[in-house]
């Protein structure tokens, strides 16, 4: 029918299509709740929020925070962490053991199958590691590997890994990280990362979930493996949705109107706290292993001689109020560290609260400073990063100051510079003292050692002594596990009494938050850093 | 004619050309990636290997014109993650496009009638009003918009969603039917369900606003000056004469001409939408290509940063053709 062209006509169809308008916007506004449309069917999903990113689904690119947790529900280790524990076990692995000092050999369970129906054998783990190491991707994890000489297939279910270094105790600890996920050899290709879409499609892994729909770094939608039989366990809710947020505050409003479960990973302190506020909303604590610190370059930081530049160290360490950081700074997000190796980690100790006090102590740090000859105040410049160690860093380091000034010892020259010339201008010597934080890659107190005090370390501030590293060669190739962490602890106090190359601040708590009817999440905050799904439910 | 449009089109690859290039060396200025992503976790031997190993440290000219090579085939490359960057533009592209449709449609309806008001009141103080809501609207900042209207409509009233293209059901369900535009009303509307049209709707509203209240400034300052022109012509006098309402010369006659250099500067504002998109998609964290050239931005990833940029500057330039050409068709004085 043609519609009249007469001008009634035309009033009528604009009076038609203002009616329209009006009620589309009506019935808009009529279904609105900011929460869940409720036709989803997902009363047996949960959905849990982050602000972090996948890089990778392929293990062989993936050494991210994101790309672990994703890792974590759809791979399958040798050994892992159950929840609440540390320490490594069994996953896909029957036992682990080192049958010699320099070969370390798994055995599979039986019958272990992929998602997509293939056999999780022998040859399947040496292919993951061989590929691992082969492909040697920029952006993954191959460098954990560097103990390893080479994988050999004993049997159908036997797999022998032969270690550079004998007695390598880390080893065990490192199977469980991003460098261990056993891939499908049928359908990874040998000799280059995978596209996550096709590691999708292929379903060459054989973790408690596999992934049903993969829109990255937007929405994923994960359900419950039903072969999977490891030490994560049958998951408690079958279908759970990851969504990533770009920014804090749209996970945190989402967080508190009920539009997701649950969210892990990165709200501010700012945040938190509100949450904290919140009647709908529980927010749980877990034990941190991030680590906050400021590194002294041997060479250009402040003194005449290694004694006065050990004396400023000393000073330095002995004025400075942690708690006072934690409080005001982060609202209690962060807890004092006391030592290079976090609280909850085995081994740990506090040697800077046992030798330069828990609190600012100026007469001690006035005496360290007479006592080597050094003349006050001591000019500090001071760099910190304002871009990669979260937006607090400046208001950290603005309080730093204050509480090195506030002693009369120290005039601190702040300064503040973007990333990658942080990067670069710090590893040419042109800070003397700096900012600088630590996500551990397994919870292992070595790998908040060697990689700090070793020989070629990565903070490349100059710090290298023989004693510390036949201490640290000791304690990580030393089978006797008693032993081992008293060594642990021996060579943290030498390092605190006298070498202070770093000086520890702030470790992070892992902050979880769920809706109150979620359950689960406190078990997984551990210090495997291993966020699992399998454990939440509602 | 021919050749006033001939020019104009060779200016496309010329616009595009100048915009990578551009944008390929000031990615290398601003810093490293995998300084970015591993520095302070590796020793610099590691970081030097993996530097080589990703073909950075081979000379800047080689790597430019291999991915000039590249985008002359087509090849956009591929990202860091391994995300082949043609893919972020079909998929994110399709996103950003739906959302500057819907702050298009809010521009219109928004710009247009107010700014027919203002020049009907001309001098009043409701004109005067009104101009200073466009210019408001014109310069208030895109994401502090943005942040109140979620603060008042989703946080406050609860009218709305927070953020997000759909809810994560909605979003899944239309995943598990295999979306055919990535425009997600049209999927919706393809999957015939009206609880996943509404509630993509409803998750459309704040990021329209947000930012098609910017251009609506815009037009109404546009539509306000060329009626009040128009209204001045001497054939609107001639209508007046001819016994005809107030209210249907204005409408039938004058609004008409009015909206011509509206819908001329049109094509340009979508694709300055294009790449002010950025801020909202952020802000409503509306998965698009703006959204996505922010984040691999962050990430310093070139290869993604390269294509996306190469491909706005392709809309641009594009667009820009087609208002020139436009342009020419309305006002043959251009042509010549």
């Amino acid at each position: 029918m043609r519609v009249s062209r007469t001008p009634g006509g035309r009033r009528r169809a604009k009076g038609i299509a203002a009616v329209g308008l009006v009620a589309l916007i009506a019935s808009v506004l009529a279904g609105c709740g900011s929460g869940r449309t409720g036709e989803g069917g997902d009363g047996d999903g949960l959905i849990v929020g982050t602000t972090d990113k996948i890089f990778s689904l392929d293990p062989a690119a993936a050494y991210d925070n994101g790309s672990l947790v994703a890792e974590t529900q759809i791979y399958q280790y040798l050994l892992n962490f159950a929840p609440g524990d540390p320490t490594p076990k069994p996953d896909a692995a029957e036992k682990c053991e080192f049958t010699t000092p320099t070969v370390y050999t798994c055995t599979l369970q039986a019958g272990l199958k992929f998602a997509n129906g293939n056999p999780l054998t022998a040859n399947s783990v040496k292919f993951s590691f061989d590929r691992m190491l082969g492909i040697n991707d920029p952006n993954g994890p191959a460098s954990l590997l560097g103990n390893l000489e080479k994988t050999d297939v004993v049997d159908e279910r036997t797999v022998a890994f032969t270690l550079k270094v004998a007695n390598d105790q880390t080893f065990p600890a490192i199977l469980p990280t991003q460098a261990g996920p056993i891939v499908d050899e049928r359908v990874f290709p040998a000799d280059k990362v995978m596209a996550d879409e096709d590691v999708v499609r292929a379903k060459g892994y054989s973790g408690p979930y596999t992934i049903t729909s993969y829109d990255k770094n937007k929405l994923v939608e994960y359900q419950a493996y039903p072969e999977y039989r490891g030490i994560l366990g049958t998951p408690k809710t079958p279908r759970i949705s990851a969504k990533y947020y770009a920014t804090t505050d749209n996970l945190k409003l989402d967080l508190q109107s009920g539009a997701i479960d649950a969210g892990y990973r990165s709200l501010t302190p700012t945040d938190i706290e509100g949450l904290r506020a919140s009647d709908k909303v529980k927010v749980l604590d877990g034990p941190g292993g991030e680590l906050r610190y400021i590194v002294f370059n041997m060479n250009t930081m402040p003194g005449g001689t290694p004694e006065q530049k050990l004396a400023v160290r000393k000073a330095f360490a002995s004025s400075l109020d942690r708690t006072a950081l934690a409080r005001d700074v982060y609202k209690d997000t962060y807890v004092p560290a006391y030592s290079s190796v976090p609280q909850g980690i085995p081994g740990a100790a506090e040697p800077f609260k046992d030798i330069y006090g828990a609190g600012p102590n100026k007469d001690a740090a006035a005496k360290f400073l007479a006592d080597a000859g050094v003349a006050t105040p001591v000019e500090l410049n001071l760099q910190y990063n304002p871009d990669h160690y979260g937006s607090s860093s400046a208001e950290e380091y603005k309080a730093i100051k204050t509480q090195l000034e506030g002693t009369g010892l120290f005039r601190v020259n702040l300064q503040s510079t973007e990333w990658v010339s942080y990067q670069r201008e710090r590893a040419r010597d042109a800070y003397p003292l700096y900012q600088f934080g630590w996500f551990p890659d397994f919870p292992d107190p070595d790998n908040y050692l060697s990689p700090f005090f070793g020989p070629n370390n990565f903070l490349q501030s100059h710090f290298e002594d023989p004693g510390i590293t036949a201490q640290l060669v000791g304690e990580a190739t030393q089978p006797d596990k008693d032993r081992r962490l008293q060594q642990i602890q021996q060579v943290q106090r030498d390092l605190a009494q006298n070498f202070l190359p770093i000086v520890p601040l702030l470790s992070g708590k892992q902050i979880g938050v769920a809706g109150k009817d979620v359950q689960g999440m406190e078990q997984t905050l551990d210090l495997s850093f291993k966020f699992r799904y399998t454990v939440l439910s509602k | 004619m021919a050749r006033y449009l001939g020019v104009r089109l060779l200016l496309i690859p010329v616009t595009a050309w100048i915009l990578v290039t551009a944008v390929f060396f000031m990615m290398r200025v601003i810093g490293d990636p995998i300084e970015a992503a591993l520095g302070g976790r590796l020793p610099p031997d590691q970081i030097e290997q993996r530097r080589e190993a990703a073909g950075l440290n081979r000379p800047i000219l080689a790597q430019y014109w291999e991915y000039l090579s590249g985008l002359a085939r087509g090849d956009f490359g591929q990202t860091q993650d391994h995300r082949m960057v043609a893919d972020i533009i079909a998929t994110r592209g399709a996103a950003t496009l739906e959302l500057v449709c819907w702050a298009l449609l809010v521009a219109f309806a928004i710009g247009v009638p107010l700014g027919r008001y203002a020049a009907t009141h001309r001098d009043s103080a409701s004109d005067a009003a009104l101009r200073l809501f466009a210019i408001l609207a014109y310069a208030a900042p895109v994401f502090f918009v943005g942040l109140l209207l979620k603060l008042l409509f989703a946080v406050r009233l609860g009218w709305l969603p927070v953020s997000g293209r759909a809810s994560a059901d909605v979003e899944l369900r239309l995943q598990h039917v295999s979306p055919k535009t990535n425009i997600m009303v049209v999927d919706a509307i393809l999957y015939g369900d009206n609880a996943y049209l509404l509630d993509v709707l409803k998750h459309a509203v704040l990021p329209a606003i947000a930012l098609g209240l910017l251009t609506a400034g815009v037009f109404l300052r546009l539509v306000r000056i060329n009626l009040i022109q128009t209204l001045r012509s001497d054939y609107v006098d001639a209508a007046r004469a001819r016994g005809l309402s107030a209210r249907v010369v204005t409408g039938r006659h004058a609004v008409r001409n009015a909206m011509i250099p509206i819908v001329t500067v049109m094509g340009m504002y979508i694709a300055m939408m294009l790449g002010g998109a950025v801020l909202t998609e952020m802000t409503f964290e509306w998965k698009g290509l703006g959204f996505e050239l922010a984040e691999y931005l962050k990430a310093r990833d070139f290869m993604a940063v390269q294509g996306i940029v190469a491909f706005i500057a392709l809309v641009v330039a594009v667009m820009s053709f087609v208002v020139d050409a436009l342009v020419a068709l309305i006002d043959p004085r251009v042509r010549f």
